[in-house]
């Protein structure tokens, strides 16, 4: 992994084969001239394949921006990106919204699932858009992993915050997009199924060889992860691999005392 | 501070409450504009009427009897002018001839000239009055028996100038040249009025020197009344007298009745609509309670309590009300001016200047804020229920409404007493089967609505599959989301559903009173030919032509004679006599229950089965026939006619001959003429022939059978279409509620779009979403409207079967085009609400509360 600016933004190929993701010299900004805001500053980043990345930093660091432009929800200023050997960056509406439905799973905060569906039709809803019919032996596999056999024919309404995240996380997998990104997805949880839920995605990528991408705050959160990016002011400043708790939390903290100093 | 967290909260939630007050806007503005209307309608004509009215008009007395006969003129002798002219107090007396019982026609084209519906067409002498309703503008008065002056509104009409020929068809044809135009001093309504000298009136019109009429001017020194009593008191009783104020009560009655009748017909479509919008104020106001839940914890928590919380949603509603109703006014006074113009192009023509009385903003008023604070009341009593603990939840979930199992054991229940009502009603008549099915349709239209949202729900679990089925994920997103609230899907539809079901029901009726008059036709009329129309007698000249026609094997004369007839039980009841030649039983098979046909026209009288039973009458019975100025007769009852066609229920036949006797040979001209074709002759051919000789009688109508069923069907479809257009708005007002519930739908919806959206829900597919929604609930409010429509339309054909709506139609293309105009409905309310739901950004939808 580098986050070095290499030759690879001058031509959209080759692709690496470990990449499931790249930025380049990504610049997202907000107004124009005296009021310009600046939320991510030529951004350089590569998402490994079949592996588990946090991105960590202050609130307002960038790293929900930068989760969403990497994802197809935002347009960037300058830069382009690629998910898979697909430049996203020009794409239009259209296809965005079908390189998302066929490529990339989403787990939020809150609000992940829609109230008028069970937990497995909300799984399966990303395929049911797309058209295509589910993959029976992989959905029960999925279904398994997150532990819902049980809860199948429940609405949202009916499931505890953990058990509707659970079930985000599994709508996310069955489709086996080739990249999961997730908001802050333990955010709203308490440690128990927050834990649980990390856990699972822990699991999927091991198991299943999913790769994920997750904003987070929580440094028990970012400590599942296989690799740790620190966002500040926009910028990639720092990355940790195998982190622990306990390290990110120091490294936080480092990283707080260097902002006051 | 009440008044002002209310205000800011109202326009805080001005784009969302932007629908609900376009329905408040539209049902006042129908309401105001009608009175708006109708009051300067009124005012013109008062207006008209108080200009031209004499002090005193003097005329023969009326005869309650013969008075009203066609044709019948009655008049006063020349003399009286003199006898009035010298008594006290009077400047000037004028003998007047007007009648509205000739025809004018441009012999040029064989067009008539001035209206042929509605306002009369005036005939007179050309008088000068102290308070002449009009001056002749052009050209010069009528001198002589050639000359002709007709009012400058008709002339242009019917592109007439100075020099024109004008025919005059009363008995005979008379021609006129145009030596004058004259043009009214106040708005004249629509009128034709024509002047010819007194000489040339009094032979053409009257037929004898006589007036009409003595229309006094006083000098001032009297009273009117003062001046009626010497009047009445010097000529005796063969005489009336009418002051001003007595004309202009007459013709102001006259008027008003029609008037009185659009004022309220208009008004209670307007109020039906007001009611329509209510149902979606009601949703508006739910769902703004609903989204507010955590808002109205917290101003709970903070120590607002209940009373004040129903009070500020109940001022919102207010606010509604007031804002809309004010506007509502606005468009109301241009409605007014539009429907004036309207009227103009229909030929009545009204004051410009709007007559704006105290009446319209109270009425208007009234209904705009009645209706939003009645809809408001529901949602408000909700808010009122919130607990501060509401505020302390994260994710307020819309109450589920606990009332399920009051609601459908009341809408059950009411229904089921619609049903047995409309069931009870359909085996009964007359007025209990009116009292019947009018608590029929109340109730089953209240129990629809209340059991609506149950229906959603369980139309949509049973057919529900289908969606999905058809149109993929769309289709099961869509399905869930109507019946996510089926209390606000059956509101929305339930506000189709009245509109819809009247048009349904009003065209069950219609098109079976069509498909029963053609059988009733069919059953009982042989003559192939009907000659008819115009205002006034058949010239006799037109008779003949008929009955001179090739093809033509006998004419069947038919007058209409008022009368009274007396019953040996001492009933008296007043009804004109349809008095026909014997050939009568050649062209019509009357249903003769006891008796014999051919007795009625040769010196008897037919009475139907309910007069025969109210007045213990059978065949044989004497019945005393009074003809008004002293002429009677005793006429035998010859036949008694089974009821069940509208052809001849009510009516009493005799014969010429009998009448003739009776009137002592003063008969009145034909008011109808039936002909035979002779055997084998071309009938078609006929047909075109006798247009051919009537082409000069452009007043006449000459039918055939065919012909008499399409003219039946086009006025029932005329009156059906007038329903429809009434309609017009109660519709409108529920497809702004279908989209209304859609917009505010997709704005509450706003993060599971967003959510949608981002794992990849295309817009085109989000579009389909809301599409479908609407096109749901529009199909289930006209699946509804239509069930409602149809069982209200058969139960009151059946009421109505022994007024002759013997036959049941249901008008299948009516109900399709219902349902597939509901689809079409549908699709069209959902197209702004789909696309602001297809713009949505995706990242705000995802971060917004």
């Amino acid at each position: 992994m580098t986050t070095a600016a290499s030759a690879a933004h001058l031509s959209p190929l080759p692709e690496q084969d470990g990449t499931a993701a790249r930025a380049r010299q990504v610049t997202k900004a907000y107004g124009a001239g005296e009021t310009r805001v600046t939320a991510l500053d030529a951004v350089d980043v590569d998402i490994e394949r079949g592996r588990f990345t946090a991105i960590m930093g202050p609130s307002g660091s960038g790293k929900s921006t930068l989760m969403h432009c990497l994802a197809g929800l935002d347009t960037v200023s300058e830069g382009r990106i690629w998910i898979g050997d697909t430049e996203i960056t020009g794409l239009r509406d259209k296809q965005l919204t079908k390189l998302r439905r066929d490529k990339i799973g989403f787990i939020f905060q809150a609000f992940n699932l829609l109230p008028t569906l069970n937990a497995v039709e909300n799984i399966t809803l990303p395929m049911d858009i797309a058209g295509r019919k589910p993959d029976q032996a992989w959905l029960q596999q999925v279904i398994d992993t997150v532990g819902l056999s049980d809860r199948l024919k429940h609405r949202p309404g009916q499931l505890s915050g953990g058990q509707q995240q659970r079930v985000a996380v599994a709508r996310a997998l069955a489709a086996r997009p080739e990249i999961i990104f997730g908001d802050e997805p333990t955010g709203n949880l308490d440690s128990r199924s927050g834990a649980e839920v990390l856990g699972f995605l822990r699991r999927s990528v091991d198991e299943l060889g999913q790769t994920i991408v997750m904003v987070t705050h929580d440094p028990v959160a970012a400590g599942h992860a296989d690799r740790v990016l620190f966002l500040a002011d926009g910028a990639i400043v720092d990355e940790m691999h195998n982190p622990t708790a306990d390290s990110v939390l120091t490294r936080m903290r480092r990283f707080d005392g260097k902002r006051t100093s | 501070m009440l008044l002002k967290t209310s205000l800011r909260s109202f326009f805080a939630h001005k784009w969302r409450l932007v629908l609900s007050l376009l329905a408040v806007v539209l049902s006042v503005a129908f309401v105001a504009g009608t009175l708006v209307f109708y009051n300067t309608a009124t005012s013109t004509f008062d207006k008209l009427f108080a200009s031209t009215a004499s002090d005193l008009a003097v005329s023969r007395a009326e005869d309650e009897i013969a008075d009203g006969a066609p044709g019948r003129v009655p008049t006063i002798p020349v003399g009286t002018v003199a006898k009035v002219a010298a008594e006290p107090g009077v400047k000037a007396a004028i003998g007047q001839v007007m009648t509205s019982d000739a025809t004018l026609v441009d012999p040029a084209t064989n067009k008539v000239v001035g209206p042929t519906t509605g306002a009369p067409t005036l005939t007179g002498n050309w008088t000068d009055t102290p308070r002449n309703s009009v001056e002749i503008t052009s050209g010069h008065a009528p001198q002589g028996a050639d000359q002709l002056v007709l009012d400058a509104d008709t002339a242009e009409k019917a592109h007439l100038g100075l020099g024109s020929k004008v025919r005059i068809i009363t008995d005979a044809n008379h021609d006129f040249t145009l030596s004058g135009i004259a043009t009214f001093r106040t708005t004249n309504p629509g009128a034709a009025l024509a002047f010819l000298d007194t000489a040339t009136a009094q032979r053409v019109l009257l037929g004898t020197e006589a007036y009409t009429s003595v229309e006094v001017f006083g000098d001032g020194t009297r009273t009117n009344e003062q001046l009626k009593a010497a009047a009445l008191a010097d000529l005796g009783g063969d005489f009336q007298a009418k002051t001003a104020a007595e004309q202009k009560k007459e013709n102001s009655d006259d008027v008003g009745s029609f008037l009185n009748f659009m004022k309220y017909a208009m008004l209670g479509f307007a109020v039906l609509a007001a009611g329509v919008g209510g149902f979606l104020i009601v949703n508006t106001f739910s769902m703004l309670v609903t989204q507010r839940t955590r808002e109205i914890g917290l101003l709970r928590a903070i120590g607002g309590s209940r009373s004040q919380v129903n009070r500020s949603v109940l001022t919102e509603g207010l606010i509604l009300g007031v804002l809309g109703s004010t506007l509502g006014i606005g468009a109301g006074l241009g409605l007014a001016l539009g429907m004036i113009q309207l009227m103009k192009a229909v030929g009545m023509n009204l004051d410009a200047s709007l007559e704006v009385t105290w009446t319209v903003p109270v009425v208007s008023y009234a209904v705009g804020v009645l209706v939003t604070l009645f809809a408001a009341f529901v949602p408000a009593r909700r808010a009122s229920r919130i607990t501060p603990m509401a505020a302390l939840l994260d994710h307020a979930a819309p109450v589920e409404p606990r009332a399920n199992r009051i609601r459908t054991a009341v809408g059950s229940l009411v229904t089921a007493v619609g049903a047995v009502a409309l069931v009870l009603a359909a085996s009964s008549s007359g007025a209990t089967g009116g009292l019947l099915i009018g608590l029929g349709v109340l109730a089953t239209l209240v129990g629809a609505v209340v059991l609506g949202p149950l229906l959603v729900s369980g139309l949509l679990r049973l057919l529900g599959g289908a969606l999905p089925a058809l149109f993929g994920p769309a289709g099961r997103l869509a399905q869930r989301n109507v019946m996510r609230n089926p209390r606000r899907t059956g509101s929305t539809a339930a506000a189709l559903m009245i509109g819809l079901a009247v048009v349904v029901g009003a065209s069950v009726i219609t098109s079976s009173m069509v498909s029963s008059a053609t059988a009733q036709i069919e059953k009982s009329v042989g003559a192939d030919y009907i000659v008819g129309g115009g205002r006034t007698p058949i010239p006799a000249a037109a008779a003949e032509a008929v009955e001179r026609t090739p093809g033509v094997d006998h004419i069947t004369r038919q007058k209409e004679v008022p009368a009274e007839l007396t019953t040996p039980d001492g009933a008296r009841t007043k009804t004109d006599l349809i008095a026909a030649d014997p050939n009568f039983t050649r062209d019509f098979r009357l249903p003769v229950a006891s008796g014999t046909a051919e007795g009625v026209f040769n010196g008897g009288l037919s009475v139907d089965q309910e007069f025969a039973d109210a007045h213990h009458l059978k065949v044989g019975d004497p019945i005393a026939v009074a003809y008004g100025e002293g002429r009677t007769q005793t006429v035998p009852v010859a036949a008694v006619l089974a009821t069940g066609n509208q052809l001849f229920d009510g009516s009493f036949f005799t014969g010429i001959g009998t009448v003739s006797t009776g009137l002592n040979g003063q008969l009145p001209g034909d008011s109808t003429l039936f002909a035979g074709a002779s055997a084998g002759a071309d009938e078609g051919a006929v047909l075109a022939d006798l247009e051919k000789a009537l082409e000069s009688y452009p007043q006449l109508m000459v039918k055939d059978q065919a012909g008499y069923k399409d003219m039946i069907k086009s006025q029932v479809d005329q009156l059906l279409s007038m329903v429809y257009g009434l309609l017009g708005l109660t519709i409108v007002v529920a497809v702004l509620g279908v989209v209304n519930t859609l917009a505010l739908s997709v704005i509450e919806r706003t993060r599971e779009i967003g959510l949608l959206r981002a794992i990849g829900l295309s817009r085109r597919q989000l579009r389909r979403v809301v599409r479908l929604e609407s096109v749901v609930i529009a199909l289930f409010g006209a699946v509804l409207g239509s069930a409602l429509g149809l069982a209200w339309g058969v139960t009151a054909r059946s009421v109505l079967a022994d007024n002759g709506l013997n036959v049941l139609t249901v008008p299948t293309g009516t109900v399709v085009t219902v349902l597939v105009g509901s689809v079409v409905i549908g699709l069209f309310a959902a197209l702004v609400p789909a696309f602001r739901a297809a713009r949505m950004n995706v990242l705000a939808a995802i971060a917004s509360d």
